[in-house]
């Protein structure tokens, strides 16, 4: 078996909320495979972004360790964690959060610049992905000119655009009627599976997760599976 | 005729001090001292309401050793060949001059108002040490800082002065220093002969027009004696003087460029002055003259035709760049002169307001005839 | 830099806020650099002058009042054979012609003595000038660039007042400045030969002084003790850099009070930027989450808003500077006009371009623009990189600081309290108090606004209802912003309370001072002012002619001088003053009564007050003065309480002055009108007699609004800084509020799309606004009332020595009140308009 690409062992991780302290992790495991897709279910608050920000190494773990790729990230600084996270992850959010005093084409470049290859030819690469996503015409427009969908697929360019080895989306289509979702779905799998890149997704649709290749769910603070209920077994 | 110059530093010094004045602290005043140009300040009509010298007049001894107001310039010029008991040779200069800016005193509440300036140089060549020291000083007539007059006549500027000590023999008593530039002079001088008219009866012309001349007599001969101090030293010495005496408003004429004066006293007792005026042109003015005194105190004219002056050695100054004649051949065929004027130091130049050569030689007899000491000026170089 | 383009698109995207932002810089920094300015040129002036006049001095001999007798100098000269030594007569003197009037200083030298001493330096074009100069009366050369400006040229004739005549003088030639030192040294100067100027001065037979150059060392010690032993009585020789020195030391109170206040400007300045700033990050927060979730490291975001800080510093520095200039320039007419009123004649032609000044300036609003903004690019780094934090936890974060800042204030009030009371701290220390007292009570102010809001709630939601209700609350929870806009407020407001009352205070101080003071009620000058203080005496006939007038029932004589010593002037006036004037005069030691006595017979002298705090003398003491019979100790009988003159004064009787000063002259007369006979009456009988001479006739009410006049001229350069400073923080709370309400466009969109009219959306940020300004307003009272108490009883103590009274004028307080309402109204005005314009949809859809 190759090495996963996401190991969580036993993270553990709790917020205060005035005098109380939630916990929302407890003893949390998970894996996941190079390429491999894992959608997280749940309802609101049950600590699904929280997974996904630790992953992203956003947030640190109380305890417990999180090794993406060859980093443990329990163990890296603030610093270590940004550069990772500028290298090796791409972000998709529920509210796009488009750079709105960037045009379209800068949001894109953006995180290109920030890990300084912002050649010729990685510009093209930005140019092919927005022809990708559709949107090459709208490249110097600003974001607020953009509908929702068509801002959330500037947002999978961006994401994409250095390569990372990983994409953590967070309801990327919570925020987006059903067929606008299912068209950025659609350049998931396009753009995804083709160059084999793996992806943590939160949704709490149920029609989202029949694309994953394994749906988990938070309960109680840890993670457990949910076996596929319809057929389309690989 | 260095009395010319005295008139031209007078004016000169009115421009060049100015220039001195005013930028000092910056640097040197400004090196472009002869472009004022001696003729351009003395040439031409004299202000209006000053007296001048068109005809010959009575002189009377002793108030005609004072001032006379009403003239433009006027100066008390002392030179001297002075040795110390071991032999030791020192020349000097202390020259006073008056200018006066008007005709009249002007009457004004201040005491600082004058219409006269005084200006004095003071050198003393010391022969043994080689070395050439001089000073220079300016005042106003006024508040007891400058002037000349009284009885016994006092001609001083600050604390440089010539006071009158005798009138028979005619003696005065010269006192200078300056700390600055290291010398001191306190002279006892006694007239050994009578005053001596230069000129027509002491109308000296020095120039065609009428008024370009000067009233002009001189003591060739006083028997000196005191003390002067170079650097830390003094010395008693004792030696001959020669006072020249003039007082004009306007002498010389355009085309005037400069003049050679020369004072010589002969080891026979015979004395003699002579001017020679340059031209522009570098040839001799025929109004350069001189007078030789016997003896026995008689005086006679001396034409320019009878006196031939031949520079046979030159001088450049460093301190200038100028080139000066320095040593001089001076035949008088016709009273059976014939010298060579060797200066006592090469370098006797004063670059003071204005910038001229005044020192001490050597007067050597040819083809053994008498020698003797005495003053060469020389201008316009 | 895409990461910059998103900055730089930020600043253009609000360009409002932008712009305000850098109107506070710009402003903060003008205000610096223009009494920077003013101080440098005014000060450089009269440096420069004094050296160009002092030239290679090293000493100089100084006689008493009626200068030294030119003897000496003679005697210096000739007699010592000290020819470092060089005669000068200096005055001042006014020139008129249609180019119009100029006050110059002429210097009259004896061009002969000169070569060692001054530079003056000049090219003449011919020789005849200094034969014109020395050999004909009534000759004077000055500066070129002097000459063109007041329309002369070369042989031109023109006019001058002095010494209360006028006269006719030649110009003969022009002094040309090689440099611009020398310019600016010249400037004001006329050279004239000395005999020219003791006629024009009136000054034959004296000189105002000996200028020596001494050579160092031992010789010039011997030298020294040398002179110092052939001098009389009332000479004395002091070091020649002492004049320029003393008289640095005589403005340094009052350029440092000046100093101060702009730096007040400046701090409010800074609040104001810190306010941009820190609101710049907050609306960002979500913004500068996203930043970091993408990869964006910690110092990339700080350097990115201390970018922008420095873009919006730089800007408004350079716009600052310029208007530094150009306000410098006015402040520097302001400065100048209150010296000659104060202190001594000087006459600032231009103002330089200071490199210094503005370079200060410069580096101080970057530096103050950075240092503000620091906190601002602090926070944002320390900004989680999550895409969303809710600006509550912000805010409830800020709630939470507020008692440690509340603490943190105190403490510092208290450390600021104690500097005040240290009485070694002199002015330095009194300002620090002053700015400790006032940054402290800032921090105060958060903690006041959430009280004060929930004070107020009540009173809100009584009067305005809900919408009330809404806008205290709105207050207290945008406590992140709205507590620095309410500080700098509060600052800017105090120091307009402070100063107000204070020079108010003065002011009444200084009315009742006077009418005690001046109790005569016919005063007679000469109308010569061309010497600052000091006027030129009157023509002895002439007092012969007035003794006797038939309308007065009795006069006294005066005469006000000043005697040069190492440590500057010292000013002494001296009067034959009658017993029942002089029983009213206003004793702050001992009591006239039992002073009477000795001073009239001429055995004590009184102190000003500032005279008896400076030099820590008081009655009982001895104060020791050089006179013309020499050094003299007199025993002070008492304390005046005097406003004239911050150096302070003795008062001598004049018995006690024709005793030991060779001056029987006299510059002003007082007379006392007899019974029945008014002071218009009285006035005319003096007029009659007073013939040909340039007298001033005055009366006593006219004196007294004459010197009322002086009194608010010298505070017109307080006014100005103060309203610059006003200006500035109507700016900053202008901005303030205007950013906040621009930032809650969307919770406003919210209100309208639940059911708020315009009107009442206007309702609740004005409101607010509103409220924050009535705070403001409130809370800048008691501190402008504790800067005034630290103004009057510390401040102006140590810098001048006058105490005065203390009057809180209730208008200041309003004044206050209403500015800041009216600031914090009209900031609610736009985003108001805003709101109406836009549509609620578009608002609704921006996401927050």
């Amino acid at each position: 078996m190759p090495a996963p690409l996401v190991e969580l062992k036993g993270v553990c991780k709790s917020f205060r909320e005035g005098d109380r302290e939630r916990v929302v992790l407890r003893d949390a495991s998970l894996t996941v495979g190079q390429g491999e897709w894992v959608f997280l279910l749940g309802r609101s608050g049950c600590g699904k972004s929280t997974l996904l920000n630790l992953i992203g190494g956003i947030d640190a773990p109380d305890a417990g360790e999180v090794i993406v790729g060859s980093s443990a990230l329990n163990r890296l600084n603030e610093r270590e964690r940004t550069l990772f996270r500028r290298n090796d992850i791409g972000f998709v959010f529920q509210f796009y959060n488009l750079i709105p005093t960037l045009t379209v084409e800068e949001n894109v470049l953006l995180p290109l610049e920030l890990i300084g290859a912002l050649t010729p030819a990685l510009r093209g690469r930005a140019r092919d992905l927005l022809e990708q996503v559709g949107l090459a015409e709208r490249a110097a427009s600003f974001p607020d000119r953009l509908s929702g969908g068509e801002q959330q697929r500037v947002a999978v360019a961006r994401a994409l655009v250095h390569r990372p080895k990983l994409v953590l989306a967070d309801e990327p289509t919570g925020n987006l009627d059903a067929e606008t979702g299912t068209l950025v779905l659609d350049l998931f799998q396009r753009l995804l599976r083709a160059t084999g890149t793996a992806m943590v997704l939160v949704t709490h649709s149920s029609e989202v997760a029949r694309l994953a290749d394994r749906v988990l769910t938070i309960r109680d603070g840890g993670l457990c599976e949910i076996p596929r209920t319809s057929g389309n077994e690989p | 005729m260095r009395r010319l110059t005295a008139i031209f530093i007078a004016a000169a010094l009115i421009g060049l001090l100015s220039l001195a004045y005013w930028s000092v602290g910056r640097q040197k005043a400004p090196e472009k001292r002869e472009a004022l140009g001696v003729n351009r300040i003395l040439a031409g009509a004299p202000a209006a309401g000053f007296a001048r010298a068109v005809a010959p007049r009575r002189f009377v001894f002793p108030r005609d050793h004072g001032p006379h107001a009403g003239f433009r310039s006027e100066w008390w010029y002392f030179t001297g060949n002075l040795t110390d008991g071991q032999g030791r040779r020192f020349g000097y200069q202390l020259t006073l001059f008056r200018v006066a800016l008007a005709p009249q005193a002007p009457v004004r509440g201040s005491r600082w108002g004058s219409n006269e300036i005084f200006m004095a140089h003071f050198a003393v060549t010391d022969v043994a040490g080689k070395r050439f020291r001089y000073a220079e000083r300016f005042s106003r007539a006024a508040l007891g800082l400058a002037g000349a007059g009284g009885t016994p006549l006092a001609v001083r500027l600050e604390d440089w002065s010539a006071l009158e000590s005798a009138e028979r023999p005619w003696s005065m008593k010269l006192s200078a220093a300056d700390p600055e530039a290291g010398m001191a002079i306190e002279l006892d001088l006694r007239s050994l002969t009578r005053e001596i008219l230069n000129g027509e009866g002491g109308l000296s012309r020095k120039g065609g027009r009428p008024g370009n001349a000067s009233y002009y007599y001189s003591m060739p001969r006083m028997a000196t004696s005191g003390t002067i101090r170079v650097g830390q030293e003094s010395y008693r010495v004792s030696g001959l003087s020669w006072l020249d005496r003039e007082w004009s408003t306007s002498a010389l004429e355009e085309e005037q460029a400069g003049w050679d004066w020369f004072a010589l006293q002969l080891d026979d007792g015979r004395d003699l002055m002579f001017y020679r005026l340059r031209r522009r042109d570098g040839s001799a003015d025929p109004h350069s003259a001189g007078t030789l005194v016997t003896a026995d105190g008689a005086s006679r004219q001396l034409r320019p035709d009878q006196v031939q002056l031949e520079a046979i050695g030159w001088w450049t100054s460093p301190a200038s760049g100028v080139r000066y004649p320095s040593v001089w051949r001076m035949r008088i065929p016709a009273h059976g002169i014939d010298l060579e004027l060797t200066p006592r130091l090469a370098d006797q130049e004063l670059a003071a307001s204005f910038r001229y050569w005044e020192g001490a030689v050597a007067v050597r007899g040819r083809a053994g005839g008498v020698g003797g000491s005495g003053y060469v000026e020389m201008t316009g170089y | 830099m895409i990461l910059w383009r998103a900055g730089l698109r930020n600043a253009l995207r609000h360009p409002w806020l932008t712009v305000l932002a850098v109107i506070g810089v710009s402003l903060g920094v003008a205000v610096v650099n223009a009494v920077d300015l003013a101080n440098e040129a005014s000060q450089r002036a009269f440096r420069i002058a004094a050296q160009t006049v002092a030239g290679r001095a090293t000493h100089q001999v100084v006689g008493g009042p009626a200068g030294l007798a030119e003897r000496i100098y003679t005697d210096i000269r000739v007699g010592r054979h000290f020819r470092g030594s060089a005669p000068v007569v200096t005055g001042n003197l006014l020139l008129k012609n249609a180019a119009g009037a100029a006050s110059l200083q002429v210097i009259g030298i004896d061009p002969f003595a000169e070569p060692p001493i001054r530079s003056f330096s000049s090219q003449f074009a011919d020789s005849a000038v200094l034969a014109a100069l020395v050999g004909r009366p009534g000759t004077a050369l000055m500066l070129r660039q002097t000459a063109r400006e007041l329309g002369l040229q070369r042989g031109d004739s023109f006019s001058v007042e002095a010494g209360g005549l006028s006269r006719k003088l030649t110009l003969v030639g022009l002094l040309e400045a090689p440099d611009e030192l020398s310019r600016l040294g010249l400037a004001s100067l006329l050279v004239t030969d000395i005999a020219t100027a003791q006629e024009i001065l009136g000054w034959s037979g004296r000189l105002s002084r000996i200028d020596l150059v001494l050579p160092e060392g031992s010789a010039g010690e011997r030298l020294l003790a040398e002179i110092r032993s052939a001098l009389p009585a009332g000479a004395a020789i002091i070091p020649a850099g002492s004049r320029a020195g003393a008289l640095d030391r005589m403005t340094r109170a009052f350029r440092l009070n000046l100093t101060a206040l702009s730096l007040l400007a400046l701090v409010v300045g800074m609040f104001l930027i810190y306010n941009t700033m820190t609101f710049s990050v907050v609306r960002r927060r979500r913004l500068i989450g996203m930043l970091r979730a993408l990869g964006v490291s910690r110092r990339q975001i700080f350097a990115m808003i201390l970018g922008e800080a420095l873009i919006i510093g730089v800007a408004g520095t350079v716009i600052g500077l310029v208007c530094g200039t150009l306000l410098g320039a006015e402040l520097t007419r302001l400065v100048t006009r209150t010296i000659n009123d104060l202190y001594f004649v000087l006459e600032v032609r231009r103002v330089p371009l200071l490199p210094g000044a503005l370079l200060k300036a410069g580096l101080l609003g970057i530096a103050a623009t950075l240092a503000a903004a620091c906190p601002a690019a602090l926070e944002a780094t320390g900004a989680p990189p999550r895409a969303v934090l809710s600006r509550s936890a912000i805010e409830a974060r800020r709630r939470k600081s507020v008692p440690l800042l509340a603490l943190i204030g105190l403490l510092t009030m208290l450390a600021g309290g104690a500097l005040l009371l240290f009485e070694g701290g002199g002015i330095v220390g009194g300002f620090a108090g002053l700015f400790a007292v006032i940054i402290g009570y800032t921090l105060e102010i958060p903690a006041i606004v959430v009280l004060a809001a929930g004070a107020l709630r009540p009173v809100m939601a009584a009067l305005f209802g809900v919408i009330g209700k809404m806008a205290a609350r709105g207050v207290v929870v945008s406590l992140s912003r709205t507590g620095v806009a309410t500080a700098a407020m509060v600052v800017a407001l105090s120091a307009g309370i402070g100063v107000g009352i204070m020079v108010g205070g003065f002011r009444l101080t200084v009315q009742s001072w006077l009418a005690n003071w001046l109790q005569a009620d016919v005063y007679l000058r000469s109308s010569d002012s061309g010497g600052g203080r000091y006027r030129p005496p009157l023509d002895p006939a002439l007092l012969q002619r007035l003794t006797s007038l038939p309308g007065a029932e009795s006069f006294s004589l005066s005469r006000r001088v000043s005697i040069e010593g190492a440590q500057g002037g010292t000013e002494i006036f001296s009067l034959a003053v009658p017993k029942d004037a002089f029983l009213r005069y206003p004793f702050k030691e001992g009591s006239a009564r039992d002073a009477w006595e000795s001073f009239s017979r001429g055995d004590s002298v009184l102190l000003s007050e500032p005279y008896s705090y400076r030099h820590h003398l008081h009655r009982g003491d001895r104060v020791t003065l050089r006179t013309d019979r020499g050094e003299r100790s007199f025993p002070v009988s008492g304390v005046i309480f005097d406003y004239g003159s911050d150096s302070g004064i003795v008062l001598m009787s004049r018995v006690a002055y024709l005793r030991n000063f060779q001056d029987r002259e006299v510059d002003g007369i007082s007379f006392y009108a007899r019974e029945g006979v008014t002071s218009g009456e009285l006035a005319d009988q003096i007029r009659k007699r007073g013939g040909e001479s340039r007298i001033s006739i005055i009366s006593n009410r006219e004196l007294r609004s004459a010197t009322m006049t002086v009194f608010d001229r010298t505070f017109q350069i307080t006014g100005v800084l103060r309203i610059v400073t006003m200006v500035v923080a109507f700016v900053g709370i202008l901005s303030a509020l205007m950013a906040m309400q621009v930032e809650r466009a969307r919770e406003l969109a919210v209100l309208r799309a639940v059911g708020l009219t315009p009107r009442q959306v206007w309702g609740v940020v004005c409101g607010e606004t509103a409220l924050i300004g009535l705070i403001a307003g409130l809370l800048s009272i008691p501190l402008g009332i504790a800067e005034a108490l630290v103004l009057v009883y510390v401040v102006n103590l140590r810098s001048f020595g006058w105490t005065m009274q203390l009057s809180i004028e209730p208008a200041y307080l309003l004044q206050a009140l209403l500015l800041s309402l009216c600031a914090a109204l009209l900031a609610g005005v736009y985003p108001s308009l805003l709101m109406a314009r836009s549509s609620t949809a578009l608002a609704l859809k921006e996401e927050g």
